[in-house]
């Protein structure tokens, strides 16, 4: 399948349906051709509601939208309209969490009334659960807080690094929470014993990351291939050389994508190319070939049977990856 | 590809008339499309759905560099608006950045070359300082911040001129000059300053760099903003000189000012020339040297070089340490071929420059 839209794709999610795809004019277009225009203003960030069906996206105009290929709903606001960052959510806890500001709200998709506000002293630029839904990890300048999504009065464990940190995951296991950095580089903690973990080397910013083979490899954008962190064992990447495939001199991976539980990945280059490789084969198969504008977003579905992209002019599609 | 989004920044402290100049930015009938990015604890009063609220979050790069210091909330705030790009077309016609009195505008300037997101994106066009012609005298002598905005700046629009006396104004003018040489001061009432005075000057464009000169550094004996100096050959107490103007140097009896500020700014632009051809090599080198060694001081700097044996200009501008040069056009058959620059910074040492800058000399 194959679609051009009159604005930007900013973000693509799975659900248990399809692909659907949020865009910068504030709508959302299904892959079955459904649409909802609910926003006021560009989609900043989205997932996949934790029910696994339809996508939570939010917004310039400071709302959180829970789109359905049938209705729309507005799930929250922030407070003064502030824009909405960064957004996760949690299939296996039902809860969704999403930033604005310095803000960290978070929602329990079955009760409507349940909500939590947790501030920080700086900007919040990324949101990530824990595997099992129970904690949250921030991103935010000078390192990363950890939250407990339920309780009301805590104080956050503040994971200290130096610099400015733009997105987080945590590894699949829960052992690790890895960051990107402003000046190209990621950097990780073993959470047991707050163990920095340095991953540099990176040419440009890392603008996505995404586990694999069952947590046993990070894959990351931000370089001429994708760049792939060993996390096996309990030291991680500690010690250990990153690989890269895929290296093309002439162009950067812009974005990566791939399922915690699959062994396959898929990349974005900046010349609009978009491949998918097995890592252990080093064989690429392009989904994309021909060049074009930067890839701006990609997915992979759950199953990572298909994936989905777009580039800056308005061009999206989904291919089978099997 | 579309072209980059001109970014202007316009600072000045609070009562300047900033929120005036920003309203009549977004309301007037220009057909264009604008995005204003305002400080969120600053002036209230403006209203229109592409406002964004920033909280002058500035940081340092880990690299420890001085330029690498820039503003995290920008970033993040024009890749958001970056996300109302449509395919083949912007997303704005311009960004205009406003910031608070107390902002410095170098980390503001520094985050349009530092960010590689940000520099694909947008070109910092110019920073225009808006200071009250009633108020900015006492505000240039207890802020550094204001020194350094009024310093910064590639223009300076003088507002609220219905409110002072052509003598002040003429006193504010001489005084703004010294602290900043390149930078025209229009003045204004109400903020009614033409907008293609405020979008669009290509401050940081080498290309644009087209005249930098005494005439235009320090303005001809009469008009508005002269300064006196060694250069002048005549006799300084012929003129009024209760705007405190000062010569560290000339032990002349002149009014102080109201205000006893009869020291000199600890900010001061300092204009060079040079008639003979410059070495191009000694001149890179001493230049790269002096940003290293002094970038932190220098705020901005800018210049147009004879090199010899090179029939183009050797133009460049530089925010702190970062340094943009290039050969632009070449020079006119009937054009004076000369160098000239200017360095706007603190606690510059105008002997060692001037030296430095002509020892540079082919």
């Amino acid at each position: 399948m194959k679609s051009m839209y009159d604005a930007q794709i900013t973000a693509i999610v799975f659900d248990t349906e399809g692909a659907i795809f949020a865009l910068g004019d504030g709508s959302v277009r299904f892959e079955d051709g459904a649409f909802s225009a609910a926003h006021d203003g560009a989609i900043l960030c989205a997932v996949a509601h934790p029910s696994g069906t339809g996508i939570v996206t939010g917004g310039d105009d400071g709302r959180l939208i829970w789109h359905r290929r049938t209705d729309a709903g507005v799930l929250a606001t922030s407070a003064r309209g502030q824009w909405i960052d960064a957004v996760d959510a949690s299939a296996e806890s039902g809860l969704i969490a999403f930033s604005a500001g310095k803000t960290l709200t978070v929602l329990d998709a079955k009760d409507a009334g349940f909500r939590r506000d947790f501030h920080h002293e700086r900007t919040v630029s990324g949101v990530a659960f824990e595997p099992r839904g129970r904690r949250i990890a921030t991103s935010t300048y000078g390192g990363a807080a950890l939250w407990f999504a339920r309780i009301a009065e805590q104080k956050p464990t503040f994971l200290k690094w130096a610099g400015s940190h733009t997105a987080v995951t945590f590894s699949p296991d829960g052992a690790f929470v890895v960051t990107a950095m402003q000046d190209s580089q990621l950097h990780g903690w073993r959470l047991k014993d707050q163990k920095n973990m340095r991953m540099g080397g990176y040419p440009s910013k890392v603008r996505a990351f995404s586990f694999l083979s069952n947590g046993q490899l990070l894959a990351t954008s931000g370089a001429q291939g994708a760049v792939l962190w060993p996390f096996v064992g309990a030291n991680g990447p500690m010690g250990r050389e990153a690989t890269e495939i895929g290296f093309d001199e002439g162009s950067l991976v812009a974005l990566v994508a791939s399922q915690p539980k699959h062994g396959v990945l898929a990349a974005g280059l900046n010349d609009g190319r978009v491949w998918l490789a097995d890592p252990p084969g080093q064989g690429l198969n392009f989904l994309k070939a021909e060049r074009g504008a930067p890839i701006t977003a990609l997915a992979m579905s759950p199953d990572a049977t298909r994936v989905a992209w777009a580039d800056e002019d308005g061009n999206a599609g989904v291919s089978e990856a099997g | 590809m579309t072209d980059k989004i001109p970014v202007t920044v316009l600072t000045g402290y609070l009562g300047a008339g900033k929120t005036t100049l920003l309203n009549r930015i977004l309301t007037e009938d220009h057909g264009k499309r604008y995005a204003v990015i305002v400080n969120e604890f600053g002036e209230i009063g403006i209203d229109n759905d592409l406002v964004v609220g920033a909280d002058e979050d500035v940081f340092e790069m880990n690299n420890g560099c001085v330029c690498c210091t820039v503003r995290g909330d920008l970033i993040r705030i024009i890749a958001g608006l970056m996300k109302r790009q449509k395919p083949g077309a912007p997303a704005f016609d311009a960004i205009i950045v406003e910031t608070t009195g107390l902002a410095d505008p170098g980390p503001v300037a520094q985050t349009f070359f530092v960010d590689e997101d940000v520099k694909a994106k947008t070109q910092l066009d110019s920073v225009t300082a808006l200071v009250d012609a009633k108020h900015v005298m006492a505000r240039l002598d207890d802020s550094k911040e204001a020194r350094e905005q009024v310093a910064f700046a590639d223009r300076i629009i003088l507002n609220k001129t219905d409110l002072v006396s052509e003598a002040e104004l003429v006193a504010v003018e001489a005084r703004l000059r010294k602290l900043n040489p390149l930078a025209p001061i229009t003045r204004a009432e109400r903020a009614n300053i033409p907008l293609d005075q405020v979008l669009g000057l290509g401050g940081f464009d080498l290309g644009r760099i087209l005249d930098i000169n005494p005439e235009f550094a320090n303005p001809a004996h009469g008009e508005p903003g002269h300064v006196h100096d060694e250069h002048c050959g005549h006799d300084h107490h012929d003129h009024d000189h209760d705007h405190g103007h000062a010569h560290a140097h000339h032990d002349h009896d002149h009014h102080p000012g109201a205000r006893g500020h009869a020291h000199e700014d600890d900010i001061k632009g300092i204009s060079l020339s040079l008639d003979r051809p410059m070495d191009g090599t000694k001149f890179t080198a001493w230049l790269d040297r002096l940003l290293g060694e002094q970038g932190q001081n220098i705020l901005r700097a800018k210049g147009i070089i004879d090199v010899s044996g090179e029939d183009r200009r050797l133009v460049f501008q530089a925010v702190h340490m970062i340094l943009e040069g290039d050969l632009q056009r070449e020079w006119g058959a009937n054009e004076r071929r000369w160098s000239r620059a200017v360095f706007i910074g603190r606690e510059l040492d105008e002997a060692a420059l001037k030296a430095g800058f002509e020892a540079c000399a082919a």
